[in-house]
């Protein structure tokens, strides 16, 4: 019964996990219709810049993350401004191809700076090691991720489905010209939905770098469990996402625990299932 | 009047080089070009990193001529495994560049792809990052293995383990064909040595999330832990995830193949990899007058990072015999028969400790090293805790 109960709550953790990680895409390319596979991308810069803090400059892990989210917000506004906004009414291939590209050099650029090998990262003692938890023993990091990853739900549903300017995004994505018309500064908004989206990347990055590991293919690696889980959730639901990681998650975790044999197979499985049951998404809404 | 003379000798040579047809083909024979077939880019580009680090060393300490000749170098970069573009660039260096030498290429089926051309143009090859059983011999015989081959690295640790009364392991394997391989030796190993087998699993190589495999292995109860991963990613993370679900702290023993120790990866491994037994063919740690002398040369001219992993040394002794094999028809015409018989059979001390070429096939005898991941000096270090003397390739 036990290995039952800690495996589910690996699942969960993992599920978090893979929501952390995927949660920036879903803002950007759901609620901004804008195709940014160079979001993976985000993600390893806020790997390197947690790292970077952490060991150049003696930053505690934990106040290592807003450094994140702030760097890597910045840095999204830079690229948003320069590259990404000629490119918002073109079709998606255009934008795919667009981002494939800057992918590479984002693979290029890491390893430039930081060198081709895997980054040593050091979790702070009170993160590591194991706990018991009403008669389990659990991972420490797991239960952290579990921690953070539910508290960034609640604030990103409640802040981004269930504010004005959640309502302002989406109105300027559903109609640009007739958002402006009504006084809304679009250009504004989409600078900061896509910080936004940004900052959670490179979070996601962040975070999961101690389980995933950091080095410059990491976008490359993550970029296909990043596009299912958007689109098994459906694009633009952040509370699609969660379920999409969770159930995902889960699945993966004791599918490898029960058919080890099918390992890493049944989150493939349950994509496809998912995809021809609903086209959509989980929670996506018919366009 | 010396002016005339200089003047003169200018001339002359003009004249012999320029105009005597016999000039420009001894020109050619006092140069041995050697392809150097490695990974340059991507996430292998370490490989090719090292095997220049390497060569630069080697070149540095022994000169640029070996036997009179020129050691010429041709790079090119096979981008990882990838046989078709290997296929290509030794086409490429072979009949366009005309390579008398390869070092290279990396990877088993860069290898298997490059051999039949190789053996067509009869030119020595170096198998410097390929570790499949088999892959020189007979159909390449102009090949020569100076890495090692898989069953040397998987079967010892099945009596080691037994040996240390760990009698129950649970093998875990990387899902590709190298892994199967590992995985049938160790468990023959394992059988022979009168061991018992806890488990089985395979991972797949694309595979981020290990805590359900962890909780598998846990509920065998295994003595010890047995694991084949390729260097980098799935080495880094069963290695962390042993640690971080428990496993180590429960007392199972984990023990493995060299490559999940690797230098090259290990500090990202961290403290999660101290205690782990692994068998490997070296170690930056082995205690030699020669490996000293090797190792602090590699890192006054290299740099201490990125650390000297195993292409290194497979490097270093293929630049060793070659130098070596010219220098044995020094002043004759380069002849790829006397240049393979010659290393074909040759036994010597390599930084790594003794090593033998097989005279029939051209694969590698070598000491293997069972090694205890150690702090020296606050780094992580594969410790020799024990010596197997020349463990063959089969």
């Amino acid at each position: 019964m036990s290995s039952i109960l800690t495996v589910l709550f690996n699942g969960i953790a993992y599920g978090f996990l893979l929501f952390i990680m995927s949660v920036g895409l879903s803002v950007t390319l759901g609620m901004m219709n804008f195709v940014n596979l160079a979001q993976a991308s985000f993600s390893m810069f806020g790997g390197y810049v947690m790292v970077t803090a952490m060991q150049s400059f003696g930053v505690p892990f934990l106040a290592s993350l807003p450094i994140v989210f702030i760097v890597i917000g910045a840095l999204s506004i830079v690229v948003e401004r320069l590259i990404f906004r000629h490119f918002y009414n073109t079709d998606d291939l255009t934008q795919v191809l667009l981002t494939i590209g800057l992918v590479f050099m984002s693979i290029a650029i890491a390893t430039y700076f930081w060198g081709g090998t895997y980054q040593r990262i050091d979790m702070p003692s009170w993160l590591t090691g194991q706990r018991a938890v009403l008669g389990l023993t659990l991972e420490t990091y797991r239960i952290f991720l579990i921690a953070i990853g539910a508290a960034m739900a609640i604030i990103l549903v409640l802040g981004l489905e269930r504010t004005q300017l959640g309502a302002m995004v989406r109105a300027c994505v559903d109609n640009r010209r007739v958002a402006g018309a009504c006084g809304l500064n679009t250009d504004l908004i989409f600078a900061l939905t896509f910080a936004i989206g940004g900052g959670l990347a490179g979070l996601g990055g962040a975070l999961s770098a101690n389980l995933l590991g950091l080095d410059p293919n990491f976008p490359l690696r993550y970029l296909v469990y990043l596009l299912i889980i958007v689109s098994v959730g459906g694009m633009g639901t952040i509370s699609g996402t969660l379920i999409a990681g969770l159930a995902l998650g889960i699945a993966d975790v004791m599918g490898k625990y029960y058919f080890p044999q099918f390992g890493g197979f049944v989150i493939y499985v349950l994509t496809v299932a998912c995809m021809l049951w609903r086209p959509h998404g989980l929670l996506g809404r018919q366009t | 009047m010396k002016i005339a003379l200089s003047l003169l000798a200018a001339v002359s040579v003009v004249v012999l080089s320029g105009f005597n047809p016999s000039g420009s083909s001894a020109q050619a024979q006092d140069t041995v070009k050697i392809g150097i077939l490695q990974s340059y880019s991507g996430i292998t580009s370490l490989g090719g990193q090292q095997t220049d680090s390497t060569i630069k060393l080697f070149m540095k300490k022994y000169g640029d001529t070996a036997g009179g000749k020129k050691i010429e170098l041709v790079r090119r970069d096979t981008t990882g495994p990838n046989p078709e573009v290997a296929k290509r660039l030794v086409q490429e260096v072979v009949t366009r560049e005309k390579v008398q030498l390869l070092i290279g290429p990396d990877f088993t089926p860069n290898t298997l792809a490059a051999a039949p051309i190789l053996m067509e143009a009869k030119v020595p090859s170096f198998v410097t990052g390929a570790a499949t059983t088999g892959i020189v011999g007979e159909k390449s015989k102009y090949s020569t293995r100076t890495f090692f081959a898989v069953p040397q690295l998987c079967k010892p640790l099945a009596a080691y383990a037994v040996k240390n009364g760990w009698k129950r392991v649970f093998v875990a394997v990387a899902d590709f064909a190298p892994g199967h391989d590992c995985e049938k030796y160790f468990i023959e190993a394992l059988k022979e040595a009168s061991g018992t087998l806890a488990g089985n699993l395979r991972i797949p190589v694309s595979n981020p999330e290990f805590s359900g495999y962890m909780q598998r292995i846990r509920d065998a109860k295994p003595d010890a832990l047995f694991i084949f991963m390729p260097i980098g990613e799935l080495s880094i993370g069963i290695l962390r995830a042993v640690n971080d679900s428990g496993l180590k702290a429960s007392g199972i023993k984990i023990m493995g193949t060299g490559d999940i120790t690797d230098e090259t990866y290990i500090d990202a491994v961290g403290d999660a990899a101290l205690g782990t037994i692994t068998t490997g063919i070296y170690s930056t740690q082995h205690d030699s007058a020669l490996n000293k002398e090797f190792v602090k040369d590699y890192v006054a001219l290299n740099g201490a990072k990125p650390r000297i992993g195993w292409g290194a040394i497979a490097t270093w002794d293929a630049m060793r015999m070659t130098y070596d094999a010219l220098n044995a028809q020094a002043g004759a015409k380069f002849d790829p028969e006397k240049f393979v018989s010659y290393i074909h059979g040759r036994s010597f001390e390599s930084p790594r400790g003794p090593i033998t070429i097989d005279k029939t096939n051209g694969d590698i005898v070598q000491n293997i090293y069972i090694r205890r991941v150690d702090k020296v000096n606050g780094v992580l270090e594969n410790v020799e805790i024990e010596t197997l003397k020349n463990v063959g390739f089969k």
